[in-house]
């Protein structure tokens, strides 16, 4: 398959970056379509986390479908109030014509989430499933549940894609995304170590814009962009150090996030935490699906929507901040996000315990004004570094 | 010759309607809602005998429907219809092709399929919130200081509209002021905030389908404004009648008149004192 | 007297001379107050309560052990329509909990932050949870009981539909998949049960639940069907609520077992006599969501004022843990059954949530349906998201009237009377013309 970026190896690492950042905000999906235009079928996968690799091993583009900046005019009437802007605007992706799928799959991360692959399915011919990711993590019996459930995914895939999914084309993929989990370790790395000489918004956009294109060319441009970051001339500034939480869903504007590294640094979140999912490289034997099954449920991160008794969310999150050095966190949830403003809840009363600084906010993927969200959150930077 | 009247009690005006045996209207008032609802429809209706010149005495109305969000209390009325409905079957009479009924009242906006019939096919209303209905352009004008009449006319000196990104209306006037103070001009704030409007009642209107021809009705109606701005979103024009203001008593009017031609009006009529 | 009034007079007493008709409310009611004393007085006797949801109670299990089974869910209900619920959600709310997440789970916090005091009785600390995945917010609202009491909580996962009309069955691999690991999870849950009880399982214990729950399930799926008669002979509203509290409050116990036989006894006679609910039926009516508990009395009174039925609701299919399809449990295999079961019916109540269009449009011939009520709540996005999509379909495939409300089923600040009241009038004022329209034409108009 042809190349779906256009040729950023002529470009300054700042430019690409920009290009990402372009493609990221872009609505129409480009890279997308290109991959279309060349003959290429795309499987939709909504939040949180989807098992790429299987799709990908039927030579097929997994697109993460995580809302976009557009005004939802026939996706809103599909739905009533009281929701998330997330749903909306990814079924306007799909009702304008933006993005064109050939099968959806989402997980009930919420109930909110859990009814779109029914709403999907009323309005479109491809086939809208959902995907059970076992609930019950700490069942002994949730491992060979999950590898069953694969073993189905992979059933409804090979349909869709017209060819069989072997294990040797499924370790291949996985050896795909293990890279890029590598990639995607080390850009946080840089981002956590020396903030400096990568912001969170830029360090998104590189991340990001690895959900609508072929994972091979993203760790090219990764394997590119990496060194020349690392060599960037920026030096270190007097910022705090802060974890931002509440982007595993519902993802908040770039502007917005530049706005945050205006005046501070953010050495560690959860934004599209989905593509980050697995932690180290996932072993990969005889059974692949059972691989990918383990890793799932043994090596991964957290989230709110992913209940497991051995990772209470608050001592992940003040793991992460000690891990990451920082100073405080900044909780976000999105606008009607259930289980991101119950999850506020518990962190705050952690960090209240621990002592740590927070601020607590709320944002939509679809808002333009910033202006008091700055103010209040400057003076409480400020007052942090007066203290 | 009998007479049927509509009187549509609104949360800030009250309008009365009489029509003819003909369905054509030969009075109508508005008055303004205040604390006394039931002194407002009373107010409105006499005023619509007046303007008629028709007398209770000689020729009679044989029924009266009230309508709005005051309906139960126009105690004089023989029945009472929700506007809703009123207008829908006021639209479908004033334009007999209206498919779609987009309705701009003070405090909510309303969309409205109808048969051509005027049998109500499906509605959906936004009165939850006040963006995307004449409050925030009432907001828009008290920012602005300037006359509710005034906004439309200004609007349209307008090519650019800035985007307006707040979608509360308490907040409105903030973000006006705001943009006024970075220089930008009134005009084109003002075309911005039309534009808000607009988009947001084109979003209700999708819910219940959007199906030619759509007619504007409601004291909004009266914003040229508006009805260009929404003629470009929509992509053709919407039936606006001089009467938009009066649409709900229309309806309700003739629902009057429906009951007075199956023969069902009451006997008497309680003195209405003025 | 009308022949109404001289057949209720006429009807049987039982033994205790409580007439036939209306004996389903009257107990339902009297059951319901015994329930709530039983739990307040369980810590007396040192008995073990859990927190349990409608949709997969695992009451067989529970009761096998002689757990109680508390429902957060009937507890919030019933804040709400006596009125009190605003008071714990301002405590939830304070405590930090946002005006945007469910109103059950807030009642429920300023409930456990007062101890347990609420207008049924004083419910007991859990000792502890039990929920399955039919809804995601029962797993955030279990990790705040966590943290309170530090309590044992169990997820029990039951892998619903994944896609509309794609069930699967047993011997297909996939639902094979799917039982396994529910059995496993019951096993897991069992030895659970045994560590906070200290007693041993009992599997004949189980059975006896299990039978029991059987006879309430049949009659369940009966009661349902009973609403094709015309008059329908209850409200699946009003009515269905106190028949909710019953099935779940009793699931697997005797009691449960009996009430429901008479239930279906009431019903029946009902039926065959033409005997309807206290008020005139001139339009059947589906309701779709959660009842308006804030105001729940007023509610049903602005559809019964035109003469409007609720002869059936998607309600009565999830809340009651898909006791709908009238599923039986093989008490020769237990366990085998107890996990195809769950898996079968939690499944059901999922879908009667998520793809609930085929259900409805597949009533509305044999129950007469002349109008279809959506009621999306702020609070629960389980039922609510699909809702207004749900409807299009419908829209699209049928011609029946719709009405869309949304408000909420505890939070007072979001249910608005004067404007559900407005939209009720139109959708009657609508079914009124429709009727007229159909009826000057000749056209048949279902049963009048």
């Amino acid at each position: 398959m042809p190349s779906v970026l256009d040729d950023y190896q002529s470009m300054s690492v700042e430019e690409a970056i920009g290009m990402c950042r372009d493609l990221v905000e872009d609505p129409d999906f480009p890279t997308v379509q290109r991959w279309r235009d060349a003959g290429g079928k795309v499987v939709g996968h909504f939040q949180v986390y989807f098992p790429e690799e299987i799709v990908h091993a039927a030579g097929m583009l997994p697109l993460k479908v995580r809302g976009a900046p557009v005004e939802a005019r026939q996706g809103e009437s599909h739905f009533g109030s009281y929701l998330c802007s997330i749903l909306k605007t990814s079924l306007e992706l799909a009702l304008s014509g933006r993005v064109v799928l050939d099968m959806f799959v989402s997980h009930p991360i919420c109930d909110s989430a859990r009814n779109l692959a029914a709403v999907f399915g009323r309005n479109f011919e491809y086939p809208c499933e959902i995907l059970y990711l076992p609930q019950n993590a700490n069942s002994a019996h949730a491992s060979t549940y999950l590898r069953g459930e694969y073993a189905r995914l992979t059933r409804e895939v090979e349909a869709v894609a017209g060819r069989s999914i072997t294990p040797e084309l499924l370790r291949n993929s996985m050896g795909v995304f293990n890279e890029n989990r590598r990639l995607l370790r080390e850009l946080y790395e840089i981002k956590r170590e020396t903030p400096w000489l990568l912001s969170v918004d830029k360090a998104y956009c590189l991340m990001a814009v690895g959900g609508m294109i072929p994972r091979e060319e993203h760790n090219q441009l990764l394997a590119w962009a990496i060194p020349q970051i690392r060599k960037g001339s920026g030096t270190p500034q007097d910022r705090m150090r802060l974890v931002f939480t509440g982007g595993f869903c519902e993802q908040p504007p770039l502007d917005l996030l530049h706005t945050i590294a205006q005046f501070s640094y953010v050495v560690d979140d959860d934004l599209l935490v989905g593509l980050r999912w697995i932690l180290d490289d996932i072993p990969v034997g005889d059974d692949p699906l059972a691989d990918l099954a383990e890793a799932y449920l043994e090596n991964s991160s957290y989230s709110p929507v992913q209940h497991d008794l051995r990772k209470p969310k608050e001592q992940m999150l003040l793991e992460q901040i000690k891990d990451a050095k920082a100073g405080a966190a900044i909780i976000t949830a999105a606008k009607m996000c259930e289980p991101g403003l119950d999850e506020v809840v518990a962190y705050t009363k952690a960090l209240d315990d621990e002592g740590i600084p927070y601020f607590v906010s709320e944002f939509e993927e679809r808002m333009t004004n910033f202006d008091s969200l700055q103010i209040q959150l400057e003076t409480f930077i400020e007052n942090l570094l007066f203290a | 010759m009998t007479y049927a009247a509509g009187v549509d009690v609104g949360s800030t005006q009250t309008k009365a309607v009489i029509i003819d045996e003909d369905l054509q209207i030969v009075g109508r008032a508005l008055v303004s809602t205040g604390s006394n609802v039931t002194v407002a429809a009373e107010t409105a209706y006499e005023m619509a005998l007046q303007q008629g010149n028709i007398h209770e005495e000689e020729e009679g109305v044989g029924f009266i429907v009230g309508t709005g969000y005051g309906r139960y209390k126009v105690t004089f009325g023989d029945a009472q219809t929700t506007e809703i409905s009123c207008h829908g079957r006021g639209a479908v009479h004033m334009f007999p092709g209206t498919r779609t009924v987009v309705d701009m009242g003070g405090q909510d906006t309303k969309a409205i399929k109808v048969s051509p019939t005027g049998e109500i096919l499906d509605f959906f209303m936004n009165d939850k919130c006040a963006a995307g209905t004449g409050r925030f352009l009432g907001a828009a004008a008290m920012a602005l200081d300037l006359p509710l009449d005034q906004l439309g006319p200004t609007a349209l000196l307008s090519s650019r509209p800035v985007k307006i990104t707040t979608t509360c209306t308490v907040f409105a006037d903030g973000e006006i002021l705001s943009l006024i103070g970075k220089g930008k001009k009134v005009e084109d704030v003002l075309l911005g905030v039309h534009h808000s409007v607009v988009s947001r009642s084109i979003g209700l209107l999708s819910r219940v389908g959007i199906e030619r021809e759509v007619t504007f009705t409601g004291g909004v109606a009266c914003n040229v404004g508006m009805v260009s701005v929404l003629n470009q979103e929509l992509g053709f024009e919407v039936n606006v009648s001089d009467d938009s203001h009066y649409m709900g008593a229309v309806g309700a009017a003739l629902f009057a008149m429906d009951r007075i031609v199956a023969g069902r009006s009451p006997a008497r009529r309680t003195e209405v004192r003025v | 007297m009308s022949s109404t009034s001289q057949l209720i007079q006429d009807a049987p007493v039982d033994k205790r001379g409580t007439s036939i008709v209306g004996r389903g409310n009257k107990e339902g009611n009297r059951l319901f107050r015994e329930w709530y004393g039983e739990l307040t007085s369980a810590p007396e006797r040192k008995e073990h309560s859990a927190y349990v949801f409608v949709m997969g109670s695992l009451a067989e299990i529970l009761r096998s052990f002689d757990i109680h089974t508390i429902f957060p869910e009937i507890n919030g209900l019933q804040q709400a329509v006596r009125h009190v619920a605003d008071d714990y959600i301002g405590q939830a709310e304070d405590y930090g909990f946002s005006a945007d997440v469910c109103g059950y789970v807030k009642a429920d916090v300023g409930l456990q932050l007062r101890g347990g005091d609420h207008p049924m009785g004083k419910i007991p600390p859990p000792s502890l949870a039990v929920y399955t995945n039919a809804c995601n917010t029962y797993v955030k609202w279990a990790e705040i009981w966590e943290r309170m009491y530090h309590v044992p909580t169990f997820t029990m996962d039951i892998p619903g539909s994944r896609a509309a009309g794609r069930l699967t069955w047993p011997g297909h691999v996939d639902f094979e998949n799917d039982r396994k690991y529910v059995a496993g999870q019951i096993n897991e849950l069992i030895k659970l049960c045994e560590q906070v009880t200290g007693r041993r399982f009992d599997i004949d214990k189980l059975r006896e639940t299990m039978a029991h729950t059987n006879t309430m399930s049949r009659k369940w799926k009966r009661l349902i069907e009973l609403n094709k008669s015309t008059p329908a002979v209850y409200n699946a509203v009003t009515d269905g609520t106190v028949f909710l509290g019953m099935m779940n409050g009793y699931r697997g116990r005797p009691e449960g077992a009996k009430y429901f036989t008479d239930l279906v006894e009431e019903m029946e006679y009902k039926a065959a006599n033409g005997i309807g609910t206290p008020f005139e039926e001139k339009y059947r009516l589906a309701f779709v969501g959660v009842p308006c508990y804030p105001i729940f009395r007023r509610f049903s009174e602005m559809f019964t004022e035109w003469g409007g039925s609720f002869v059936g609701s998607s309600y009565l299919w999830f809340a009651s843990g898909g006791a709908n399809l009238g599923y039986e449990y093989d008490l020769e295999h237990p366990l085998e059954s107890l996990a195809e079961g769950l898996l079968v019916t939690v499944r059901d109540s999922m879908d009667s949530m998520f793809y609930s269009d085929k259900n409805l449009i597949e009533m509305i011939e044999p129950y007469g349906i002349d109008g279809i009520v959506y009621h999306p709540i702020k609070s629960c996005r389980t039922v609510s998201t699909g809702l207004a999509d749900n409807r299009r379909a419908v829209m699209e495939a049928t011609d029946v009237a719709t009405l869309f409300v949304e408000s909420d089923h505890m939070d007072k600040r979001v249910v608005s009377e004067a404007q559900l009241k407005n939209r009720v009038d139109a959708f009657f004022e609508g079914l009124a013309t429709r009727r007229q329209r159909l009826t000057s034409t000749g056209a048949p108009t279902g049963r009048a």
